[in-house]
């Protein structure tokens, strides 16, 4: 009842309410166009990313057989075992390297350096991080393989590799035990923790989903990478039997093969191609997943 | 009398009491031996980075020898001449590099913008949560798998269709006409193609965060003023997230510049200035990469090519620190992924 007692508010006829002139048209009109012209700039970045996927897989896949994956013996020259079982192997170490390498130095600043060092130290994570890989493979070539005196070897592959790898742990270490939130190392240190037990009990767990994310980041940036590979180790048909032996890692196969001119050759390169866009894809939908995963944690948590 | 209304003026809030945490300097007696060796202990690992830089530095410079070398800021590369001596021109490569990353760049500046601007005011929310991640994928395809894809299968559509085409119709701006047809479709515009698809996922996140940190509160005073949402972005949304969008601009050309092996397998390498952009010419990075097994054992060659490495790194270096410098303000978790 009582609402009924408010005047009905007056509509003014639309000429007032709404400038109808040429130029205001022509603004909204403008406005709604490109709001559905650049949408369309979307298959730019798509229709590329399809088509990669399209043409490596329509290449490789008629030829690939189990017998290409597996087989390591080294008078079969058209099959992928030793690159494969080599990079997995080169792979777990470089990242287990780069770990001990960042990991401790993320934490550290992070958790231990003054705001002032802090952020140099991010400086020159940040540097490392973009160099290019062609440079670190320098420092892999001059250092490792001639310096050292290794040669073409497995170790000096996996140095180098993990020397590129290092600053994106260490970026994300750094980054998760930075974003745990104020209360909860108040909360710790004011229960009187030890700063390892803080990192250890409180900080790990809740830092760990992301630590993990960036690892398989790193990683799926290392097993991508070719130019640190091809300069330090390259050029071997038979697995490795040692660090200090040559190893042949996968991205080394695709550019040793991509220009040959024997079709078995290029075969080769495009199923070793097919290969690590299986696992760089895998590993990047793991990290989505991952994060997604932990986003909705964080809230749980924290709100 | 304004010196009295700002004396006046109430202190903004009180500082926060200092946080009690291992940063914290304690008030205690001198501290110990003891204190001091656990203190620096954490700046050990904290700057393993900065050791590697500096051992890529070093190693560089002891390997160039600081060898004076003829010619070296000229533009004949010849490591090897039949006749007379070799001569050392890498400005070759520097213009080569340039050539490649900077329209690679304003390419993908451009895309990334639209994508980016598309993104986070156009389309509904979940359209935008299922096509975002294409767009970041894009980086994590690995350079090599570019390479045999624009090597194998874009070069023939360049070769074909796309390099004729330009020829024909762009022959009067200099660089697209001259005495090379367009042969294979390998060179300058697959090379900056290639380039573009690579620095695009880093310009497009970076400038989708810079618009995303854009206040609700001026994005709707915009809309209520009566602007659209198209002026709103160009008078407020662009302006406030400029410092995100420049370091997005310098990051993606760090990308394009450094990039190795794509460029080294489409660009068709050749020590020499290209005529026009069909012809083969050389980035730093590319020949760095493909040059190194014939340099084997011949002291000028690899000093050349350390030389070539220094400035590459000290080109990438400045424009990343710079890129870098530019973005701390926003906050961008998501950076630390690329």
């Amino acid at each position: 009842m009582a609402l009924a007692s408010v005047p009905a508010i007056e509509t003014p006829s639309d000429d007032l309410l709404f400038d109808r002139s040429a130029r205001t048209r022509w603004r909204i009109g403008f406005d709604r166009w490109i709001g559905r012209l650049l949408p369309l700039l979307f298959l730019v970045a798509i229709l590329p990313i399809l088509d990669v996927v399209y043409y490596i897989a329509s290449s490789a896949l008629p030829t690939l057989t189990l017998h290409v994956l597996t087989d390591t013996n080294f008078r079969d020259p058209d099959a992928l075992g030793v690159p494969i079982i080599t990079t997995a192997e080169m792979m777990t170490l470089a990242t287990g390297l780069a770990v001990a390498f960042g990991l401790f130095g993320g934490i550290a600043t992070a958790e231990f350096l003054s705001d002032r060092a802090a952020s140099w130290a991010r400086t020159f994570a940040n540097m490392l991080a973009g160099t290019p890989s062609v440079v670190v493979g320098y420092l892999g070539y001059f250092g490792f393989c001639l310096y050292f005196g290794w040669g073409y070897t497995m170790i000096a592959g996996v140095l180098t590799l993990s020397l590129f790898m290092t600053p994106y742990i260490f970026r994300i270490a750094d980054l998760a035990f930075s974003s745990i939130p104020r209360h909860i190392r108040e909360a710790a240190y004011g229960a009187g923790a030890h700063p390892h037990q803080y990192i250890l009990r409180v900080g790990a767990p809740i830092a760990f989903p992301q630590i993990l994310n960036g690892v398989f980041l790193a990683v799926a940036i290392g097993v991508g990478e070719t130019a640190p590979i091809v300069l330090t180790t390259h050029g071997s048909v038979i697995l490795p039997t040692g660090l200090f032996s040559p190893a042949q890692f996968l991205t080394a196969t695709i550019w040793e093969n991509f220009s040959s001119p024997f079709a078995s050759a290029v075969a080769l390169a495009l199923q070793a191609a097919f290969i690590l866009l299986v696992v760089v894809v895998g590993l990047n939908i793991v990290v989505r997943i991952i994060s997604a995963r932990y986003r909705k944690r964080l809230e749980g948590l924290f709100q | 009398m304004v010196g009295d209304l700002a004396q006046s003026e109430p202190a903004g809030p009180e500082p926060l009491p200092p946080v009690l945490s291992p940063r914290s300097k304690g008030t205690g007696p001198r501290p110990s031996l003891g204190a001091i060796v656990r203190r620096a202990v954490p700046f050990v690992p904290a700057f393993v980075p900065l050791a590697i830089v500096v051992a890529i530095i070093v190693t560089l410079i002891i390997e160039t020898g600081l060898t004076h070398l003829p010619g070296l800021l000229g533009s004949n590369f010849n490591p090897t001449p039949s006749t007379g001596a070799p001569s050392w021109g890498i400005m070759v490569f520097v213009v080569g590099s340039f050539l490649t990353a900077v329209p690679a760049l304003l390419l993908s500046m451009v895309v990334g913008l639209g994508i980016a601007i598309a993104s986070v005011t156009y389309l509904p929310r979940f359209v935008s949560r299922i096509l975002d991640p294409f767009v970041d994928l894009l980086a994590g395809i690995p350079s090599v798998v570019y390479g045999i894809w624009g090597y194998l299968f874009v070069s023939t559509y360049f070769g074909n269709t796309l390099n004729p085409f330009l020829y024909d119709k762009l022959s009067w701006i200099p660089g697209f006409g001259g005495q090379t047809p367009p042969g294979s479709g390998l060179g300058i515009p697959i090379s900056v193609f290639i380039l573009t698809l690579m620095a695009l996922p880093i310009t497009t996140l970076l400038i989708r965060d810079a618009l995303r940190t854009v206040p609700r509160d001026l994005w709707e005073s915009g809309l209520a003023l009566g602007a659209t949402r198209w002026e709103v972005l160009r008078r407020v949304s662009i302006p406030y997230g400029r410092a995100g969008i420049l370091s997005a601009a310098f990051l993606g050309f760090g990308r394009a510049f450094g990039e190795t092996v794509a460029v080294a397998m489409v660009i068709n390498i050749e020590p020499v200035y290209p005529h026009n952009v069909f012809q083969g010419t050389g980035t730093i990075a590319s020949l760095m990469f493909a040059l190194l097994d014939s340099a084997y054992g011949n002291y000028q060659f690899l000093a050349a090519l350390c030389y070539m490495a220094l400035a590459l790194l000290a080109i990438t270096l400045v424009v990343n620190v710079v890129g870098r410098w530019s973005i701390s303000r926003l906050s961008a978790t998501e950076i630390a992924g690329l």
